[in-house]
């Protein structure tokens, strides 16, 4: 199996699990050294600057430099103050009062008020305006200002997961001047809070930032600049890493992470995460519609050969929850072994003693999908489900298959809470709701779960939800995917939340001496 | 077939096209492993008596992956360009023989075809037309296309005006006879030559294809696409790279030297 005994790399997934703060730097016997560039690299294009839609992998750490929210997610998978110092709900959580941070200023010099909040809110809620963070804010009725420094948010209904909605990535504090003239000029401008200034904004070759003098929390950031760099090339991005030309890699593949991390001067992380691959049986019609053919498949798919043979063992084993155990309230689940005999025996029961021929849709993007699809074909195989793989474009995939087909490979990024991660996929209105399940007493169940704000009453309903998940088995959960990156060792504090849109480049600095 | 086998070029392509159309023809069957079977335990490894030619990421066989990609990449080459010279022939042989304004105004038109590099032409119609293997071909055999209507056209302006051909015209015989029986005949030998040699080039632009994630999809054992799949893995196991790329080297390879055998038995200057 995997080479990974009890590492160095454990131990930073330990503290990632565990830290307190965000901005806490971790011991490292040392006083942060200010100055110096930090030259990062990736793999996808920056497409836009645009905090109030954009989604790609590279453009997250953009706006992490250049935006704060009010509340931002840690590494503990918690929501921190940022532009918000601290802030309280009413007893049934209808409404939050936000307490703002005093003196922070935008980039260009003027101040930063209750006002710009609302402005933001309000095109964030505002349909016509394509918003990336609205999907967790639909619940928000009105937002206003009480004083300069004061926000109130009244909910049309209970959610007290809100402090984490404003902490998406997406909810940043943009300036009502901003938000008031051409919404165009926020892909290639910017001008927030965040601890980095925009210098040069060239898509296809290098964004630069450079320290923001300003920024509130004083004496960081650390560094002068940060490039990021874009190398479509993976094998000219891992060269250059390895040869010194950059400093961090923003992501590692799989493949490369057990080279690189044997590098010397090289401080590879490996950071658990619930990023996921699942398949999506649709349950209205023959034969996923029966939930022992379901579990069948869930017997039928080698869990331990996927981390193996796919995640390179970089990935933990799910047990067909999309719950990953970091989240807050997430139980236990359950083993699932790999056991073709068993399954054989349940597809029998369920009708189909000569096995089930089955056709298993892979996009061709990311290629963890199509790799995914071929290694359940080869372990689904011995259990009696005769799985051929149709591989397509990713276009045509969005286009025909998603949402629509009834037996596809699909891939998730993590979310921060359980009541995001449910209501994204499950819950009969959910946002992307492919799978037709629709329960209603697990709806139920999650909608009690977002009005209430006891933290045990929430444990109990959210292990109920769990458990009616696990029962129905709605979506086949192989493994959740680690997040990779590495940094050289001349960089200190380089850290990746779970979630992966979190980066704190204001800790990181450069141990050149 | 005797003075082909007379130059050493002739013996080598001979020898690498019997191996690959050996391969071809029984590969998937005297393949030793299953082709997509996976071996947890045996990832990635170096030729070894187990597995000869080593096995690739999934711990599946080489060797038996190379043989059971044997018949589409070859099938691949030889129907890109059956269909690219079928249709290139018929529209060289309606220019020739027509000739004047319907003659210039067709070879107009390939001519700006033409001026397109074959591999960006391949690219943007694969592009048009969607990923696949069949549309893959069709992408190739449409390049093809314009430079076989230009080969063929030239064979049978050369025949055209020779004196068998103007003796049948004398005589009073068909357009369609004359072209049928007189023209195309003598005009076959340049076309099948490039045929052949485009082989080769068919089945390195369906590699190519298959490298950039156009052409053949996994869990297709298609060369090109190996190449593809493995490259991550190169540092690692160098030989689950090197392996189908060997395989489309030598293919590709044994097309070229035949063909040019070929073109020089053909070549009545040379041999007698």
């Amino acid at each position: 199996m995997s080479h990974f005994t009890l590492s160095r790399r454990h131990v930073l997934m330990g503290l990632a699990a565990s830290t307190a703060l965000p901005g806490m730097s971790f011991a490292q016997g040392a006083t942060p050294v200010s100055g110096g560039t930090l030259k990062i690299s990736h793999s996808t294009r920056i497409a836009t600057l645009n905090v109030l839609s954009l989604s790609g992998p590279a453009e997250y750490p953009c706006i992490d430099m250049l935006y704060s929210g009010l509340t931002r997610t840690g590494l503990d998978n918690q929501p921190h103050p940022d532009l918000a110092t601290e802030w309280s709900a009413n007893d049934d959580a209808t409404e939050f009062t936000f307490i703002l941070r005093e003196g922070v200023t935008f980039h260009d010099g003027t101040p930063f008020t209750a006002d710009d909040v609302v402005a933001t809110y309000e095109a964030i809620l505002n349909p016509d305006i394509p918003s990336a963070a609205r999907s967790v804010l639909k619940m928000v009725e009105k937002v206003e200002a009480v004083d300069d420094l004061t926000v109130k948010f009244t909910l049309s209904a209970p959610f007290a997961d809100l402090p984490y909605s404003t902490a998406h990535a997406n909810a940043r504090i943009v300036s009502r001047a901003a938000l008031d003239g051409d919404l165009t000029k926020l892909d290639t401008t910017a001008n927030g809070t965040g601890p980095f200034k925009l210098e040069t904004y060239d898509s296809a070759r290098m964004v630069r930032l450079v320290k923001n003098e300003n920024y509130y929390k004083p004496g960081q950031p650390y560094l002068d600049a940060v490039e990021m760099m874009l190398f479509p090339d993976l094998a000219a991005e891992t060269a250059n890493f390895l040869s010194g030309a950059t400093d961090v890699m923003l992501t590692v593949q799989q493949a490369d992470f057990q080279r690189i991390s044997d590098s010397a001067g090289v401080d590879a992380q490996q950071v658990g995460s619930g990023r996921y691959v699942c398949v999506v049986m649709r349950q209205d019609q023959e034969p996923w519609n029966d939930v022992r053919v379901r579990k069948a498949f869930g017997m039928a798919v080698d869990r331990e050969l996927l981390v193996d043979v796919i995640l390179e063992g970089l990935g933990r084993p799910a047990y067909d929850s999309i719950v990953a155990p970091e989240l807050e309230y997430a139980t236990d689940k359950p083993v699932i072994p790999y056991d073709p005999e068993a399954a054989r025996a349940l597809l029998a029961e369920a009708g189909y003693p000569d096995g089930l021929k089955v056709t298993l849709v892979a996009s061709d993007r990311p290629a963890i999908r199509a790799q995914t699809a071929i290694a359940i074909q080869q372990t689904a195989g011995a259990a009696g489900f005769d799985v051929e793989i149709k591989t397509m474009p990713h276009d045509t995939y969005l286009a025909e298959e998603w949402m629509k087909g009834d037996f596809y490979i699909g891939y998730w990024g993590m979310q921060p809470t359980i009541d995001a991660t449910y209501n994204l996929l499950l819950t009969s209105d959910a946002s992307y709701q492919d799978t037709e399940w629709k329960n209603a007493e697990f709806d139920a169940l999650v909608a009690e779960g977002r009005s209430t704000v006891d933290p045990e009453k929430r444990a109990e309903i959210y292990a109920k939800a769990q458990a009616l998940e696990l029962d129905e088995s709605p979506y086949i959960v192989p493994f959740y995917e680690d997040v990779l990156t590495a940094s050289r060792e001349t960089t200190v504090d380089w850290h990746i939340a779970p979630i992966s849109r979190f980066f704190f480049i204001e800790d990181v600095w450069m141990n050149k001496a | 077939m005797r003075k082909i086998l007379k130059s050493p070029t002739g013996i080598i392509g001979v020898i690498l096209l019997t191996i690959v159309l050996f391969a071809t023809v029984f590969g998937p069957w005297i393949a030793p492993y299953d082709p997509q079977a996976f071996d947890a335990r045996a990832r990635l490894q170096g030729p070894s008596m187990a597995h000869w030619l080593g096995t690739d990421q999934y711990g599946r066989d080489l060797l038996s992956r190379i043989l059971s990609g044997a018949p589409s990449t070859v099938a691949f080459g030889l129907g890109a360009t059956i269909l690219g010279v079928g249709v290139g022939s018929v529209i060289g042989v309606i220019a020739g023989v027509a000739g004047g304004r319907t003659d210039s105004i067709i070879m107009r038109i390939l001519d700006g075809m033409l001026a397109m590099p074959e591999l960006l032409f391949t690219l943007l119609i694969v592009t048009f037309l969607g990923g696949g293997t069949t549309q893959a071909m069709l992408a190739v055999a449409v390049t093809f296309t314009p430079g076989m209507a230009r080969i063929a056209r030239s064979a049978v302006l050369s025949v055209r005006t020779r004196e068998y051909v103007l003796a049948a015209q004398a005589r009073g015989e068909s357009r369609a006879w004359i072209v049928g029986r007189e023209v195309l005949p003598n005009a076959l030998g340049p076309i099948i030559v490039e045929a052949t040699i485009r082989v080769s080039f068919a089945i390195m632009i369906g590699a190519t294809l298959g490298f950039l994630g156009l052409g053949a999809q996994p869990p297709s054992t298609e060369w090109g696409l190996m190449v593809a799949e493995a490259r991550q893995f190169m540092f690692r196991n160098p030989w689950c790279v090197a392996v189908p790329g060997l395989a489309i080297a030598i293919t590709a390879l044994g097309f070229n030297l035949f063909g040019d055998a070929l073109r020089d038995a053909f070549d009545p200057k040379r041999g007698h």
